[in-house]
């Protein structure tokens, strides 16, 4: 049966209600994923009309791909087949929430704004605060894994899910995790979720560890004049005993393009804690800097919330290497868009090795592809490290694969769980690593 | 079923007469972990020295449809490290050395056989430690931390093991060598290794771990909090949670275990009491200060009896000491003890006590305990002796009862022992059988045969709803299960 008869879009209307089931030419546009359209968009209001939805698909093999707030849904290979988004943005319920626990449960087309809001009046939050933040939705943020200056103390969605609810290709409602802090129960189901992209489940709902908003909390710009003074300032900085709770560093052009002073670096630090604590580890902070030749000066907490301007491009890549080399691909990713004559802005998460690279300019695809992504994909994986291309163009990922190389054997396992979990491939066709 | 000569041949080919095990006194000390309820010997143990070595033995396994459990130091508490179906038993012991300390990169490379608290011990020079510290630290392995997902008291800050792990080296039940993750902190593709960690031997075994380290504090304060009652220590724990403060560790001991303890190991823990908190903050000098001070105000409003803080690091060891080798004193308390591992969430701690409390009067039980109670996690142990008829059932229907008391107040089975063999009947109190059947086809995408640590960590016969499907290759009746 193809998405555009008559009899489906009852079948659908029936299942969500007929509003609920969007036809129109905008929509369908809005919500094309790589410029593949899908026949239509379904907004279930419940998670029994996910899971009716997805039996429906099931029995007439349609290609679903969830949707939560859209923020993020260029990531992935352009999918191989699509007739149905799934715009989870109706499920924005907090379950349940009580505060002395410390764990909220809420479902996935809640926005990390809106549940924010929710936290606010307890002094709790939720600790994942991604580029773009308030305005995703839980449920995409983890099912790209998405993070940002926060994972610096507090991890990612890995460390942070507990629980996750979520829907199978063949519209079984499954669980997985706990909802208590601590729990060994089975496996760890929520790990193989978060970052999955929506390939084996459409995640609907979140059992989330949660933390106390510090007291005070104050935040910190070291500017830095050359590479060789950030790396030296980075590495006595996490070998030393404070305990900055966000962090990101920044080169010149991401620095500009986030409304900051261009220096040739600049580490952005903040520190949350009980007020003296504050104040002790900021002069220590100060301290460190100057011996580094970095300065140190107060900035608003706002400036946060904005760092995503930095790397808010059409292309945009995200590398990842060891820790220790983080300057080095900083410098090697500057390098190789020179070369392509692009603007490049880095925003990287120091500690972690982790660089999201932002290219402007109008340049061919087959150039960004051959001389920018393939030689910095090939130089980083030679040493263990990844690099996806988080945002592009069509018309670069048809000439460049989003992911890049997975070892062999790793990819045999993750397709033999594909294949178990959803064996004729209607959860986000082709978007995933391997054609996944 | 035995070994046949030629399997028996093979490994000796492949691990050397000196890392084969096959006469029967040698086979008795691997046929229980520490959780000596569960007895079941392997027909033969295996000590390989590579991570190549162990995919042989997989791979020949496999062919001959043998089963396998892997065994790090045996110090489970689960019945997870022995062999209820015979079988080859993989021990790690002889890989047991730390690959590389990569300070720069904040990680270490170790073989899984190496004991947790090595690890610590070499990278405190450098000013690291690994965060991990189940109790059993000095003994276990970290490849048995990281197959079991271990907690520890300091979890309570630090994150369980699976948040300290960046890569695993691992033989699937399929054969295959791979390697899952690495110093790198993400990369594309499903989080194998997440699934892997906590995994009990089921899909794999793990030939080699990349262990993240955590900068040592600036400065470490402990606090030991006495109350009459084990209500009032409940209540503080409570408190002090909601007034948004997260300790290192928050671990409570009751009057039973505190007087095995003094008799036994002498730490100092204040005879009489009901109940002790132990507290620890770490962290910047001016913030464990600032912290301290709510923290005492709560233990007095919450009635403590007695409020002291370690003034030295030899004080410190000492109360750390009682709690980590409290389970050492349990033979003090009582010929044979059940013991529980279940979670509560942390506002239900009080009310779950006054369950426990009214659960050991009703089956006419001693319950002590000794657990984290920062985060829920108890582990009640219930008292009883063999030798006298009836107490074994009512020991048992008090475990029962207080198992089902946890759930119901929304916590979970187990919180850092494990499922093993002595939990996974429980399973369906906390899952569905949709989410069981996952669970059992997420196995059979790494262990295609079912051969690795067979009968653990899923009920033995999982459900066959929907979507299930049998193994493909069904074993002969009466091969070996």
């Amino acid at each position: 049966m193809a998405v555009s008869t008559p009899a489906l879009h009852d079948a659908l209307a029936e299942l969500v209600g007929r509003p609920h089931v969007l036809r129109d030419p905008v929509t369908r546009s809005r919500s094309a994923v790589d410029g593949v359209m899908p026949g239509a968009v379904v907004r279930p209001g419940r998670v029994e009309e996910v899971s009716r939805v997805l039996v429906l698909c099931a029995s007439e093999r349609l290609a679903v791909v969830p949707r939560g707030a859209g923020t993020t849904q260029d990531l992935g290979n352009p999918p191989r087949r699509l007739d149905l988004v799934l715009d989870l943005g109706r499920l924005t319920a907090v379950r349940e929430y009580v505060p002395e626990d410390m764990v909220a449960t809420v479902e996935t087309g809640l926005t990390l704004g809106g549940l924010a809001a929710h936290l606010a009046p307890h002094r709790q939050m939720l600790a994942l605060d991604p580029p773009g933040g308030a305005a995703r939705s839980v449920g995409g943020v983890l099912a790209t894994h998405a993070s940002g200056p926060l994972r610096f103390r507090y991890g990612t969605g890995r460390d942070l899910l507990l629980g996750a609810r979520f829907v199978q290709a063949d519209g079984t409602i499954t669980w997985g995790g706990a909802k208590v802090v601590k729990s060994v129960t089975g496996y760890d189901v929520p790990k193989l979720l978060v970052g999955s992209l929506g390939t084996l489940g459409v995640l609907v709902e979140a059992t989330l560890r949660l933390h106390p908003v510090p007291p005070a909390t104050r935040s910190w710009q070291v500017a830095l004049p050359s590479a060789g003074a950030a790396r030296a300032f980075l590495a006595a900085l996490l070998d030393c005993p404070l305990q900055p709770d966000r962090a990101a560093l920044l080169d010149t052009t991401g620095l500009r393009r986030a409304g900051l002073a261009p220096n040739p670096f600049a580490l952005l630090l903040s520190i949350g804690s009980v007020a003296e604590a504050v104040e002790e580890q900021g002069r220590a902070l100060e301290a460190l800097a100057g011996t580094h030749g970095g300065r140190a000066t107060g900035i608003a907490d706002a400036v946060w919330s904005g760092l995503g301007a930095a790397v808010d491009s059409p292309i945009r890549l995200r590398l990842a290497g060891e820790p220790r080399r983080l300057l080095d691909w900083m410098g090697e990713a500057q390098a190789v868009a020179g070369r392509l004559g692009a603007e490049a802005g880095l925003l990287a998460q120091p500690g972690h090795g982790v660089i999201q690279m932002a290219a402007w300019g109008s340049h061919e695809p087959r150039r960004v592809g051959g001389e920018l992504v393939e030689p910095l994909r090939a130089a980083v994986e030679a040493e263990g490290g990844s690099l996806v291309v988080e945002r592009a163009p069509a018309d670069l990922k048809s000439v460049c694969d989003v992911w890049g190389t997975i070892n062999s054997e790793t990819l045999t396992i993750m397709k033999r769980i594909k294949t178990e979990f959803d064996p004729r491939s209607c959860l986000s066709p082709g978007r995933f690593v391997g054609g996944l | 079923m035995p070994l046949s000569p030629q399997v028996l041949r093979e490994l000796e080919r492949i691990v050397g007469a000196a890392g084969l095990i096959v006469s029967r006194e040698g086979l008795l000390t691997y046929e229980c972990d520490m959780h000596t309820f569960y007895k079941g010997a392997p027909e033969a143990v295996v000590l390989p020295e590579s991570a190549a070595q162990v995919a042989e033995i997989v791979r020949l396994c496999r062919g001959e449809r043998v089963p396998i459990v892997p065994r790090g130091s045996g110090t489970g508490l689960i019945g997870g490290a022995m062999a209820p179906a015979g079988g080859v038993m993989v021990s790690m012991t002889r890989m047991n050395r730390i690959v590389e300390i990569d300070f720069a990169n904040r990680c270490a490379t170790v073989q899984p056989g190496l004991i947790n608290l090595w690890l610590s011990q070499a990278t405190r020079e450098g000013g690291y430690f690994f965060a991990p510290d189940p109790s059993s630290q000095m003994v276990s392995s970290i490849g048995g931390n990281a197959s079991t997902n271990a907690g520890g008291p300091h979890c309570l800050k630090y994150g369980i093991t699976v948040n300290h792990i960046l890569g695993l080296e691992v033989v699937t039940g399929a054969g295959e060598l791979v390697r899952l993750g690495g110093k790198t902190h993400e990369r594309p593709g499903y989080d194998l290794t997440g699934v892997m960690v906590g995994a009990e031997g089921t899909l794999g075994l793990v030939t080699g771990v990349i262990v993240r380290l955590t900068h040592l504090p600036e400065s470490v304060k402990t606090i030991l909090a006495s109350f009459s009652t084990i209500e009032d220590a409940s209540e503080t724990v409570s408190a002090i949670i909601r007034a948004g403060i997260i300790p290192a560790a928050l671990e409570m001991l009751d009057e039973v275990v505190i007087r095995a303890i003094e008799e036994g190991i002498h730490a100092g823990y204040p005879k009489g009491a009901g109940a002790v908190l132990l507290i620890e903050l770490d962290g910047p000098v001016a913030e464990i200060e600032a912290q301290a001070a709510p923290i005492e105000a709560i233990c007095r409003e919450h009635l403590a009896l007695e409020i002291r803080v370690a003034r030295s690091e030899a004080e410190r060891a000492l109360l750390w000491k009682g709690r980590k080798e409290a389970a050492g004193v349990f033979g003090r308390l009582t010929p044979n003890w059940l013991l529980q591992d279940a979670v509560v969430p942390r506002s239900k701690l009080p009310e779950i006590m006054r369950e426990l409390q009214a659960i050991g009067a009703r089956h006419r039980v001693v319950i002590a305990n000794v657990f984290h109670a920062g985060d829920g996690n108890l582990h009640p142990l219930i008292c009883y002796d063999d030798r006298v008829p009836g107490e074994l059932e009512r020991a048992k229907a008090a475990n029962d009862d207080l198992l089902h008391a946890c759930l119901r107040l929304g916590g979970s089975v187990t919180g850092e022992h494990g499922v093993g063999l002595d939990k996974c009947e429980s399973l369906p109190l906390q899952f569905a059988e949709a989410d069981l059947n996952f669970m059992a086809r997420l196995r059979r995408a790494f262990d295609p045969d079912s051969i690795m640590n067979p009968g653990k960590l899923l009920p033995s016969h999982p459900a066959c709803g929907e979507g299930f499907r049998p193994v493909a290759r069904p074993l002969p009746a009466g091969t070996w299960i």
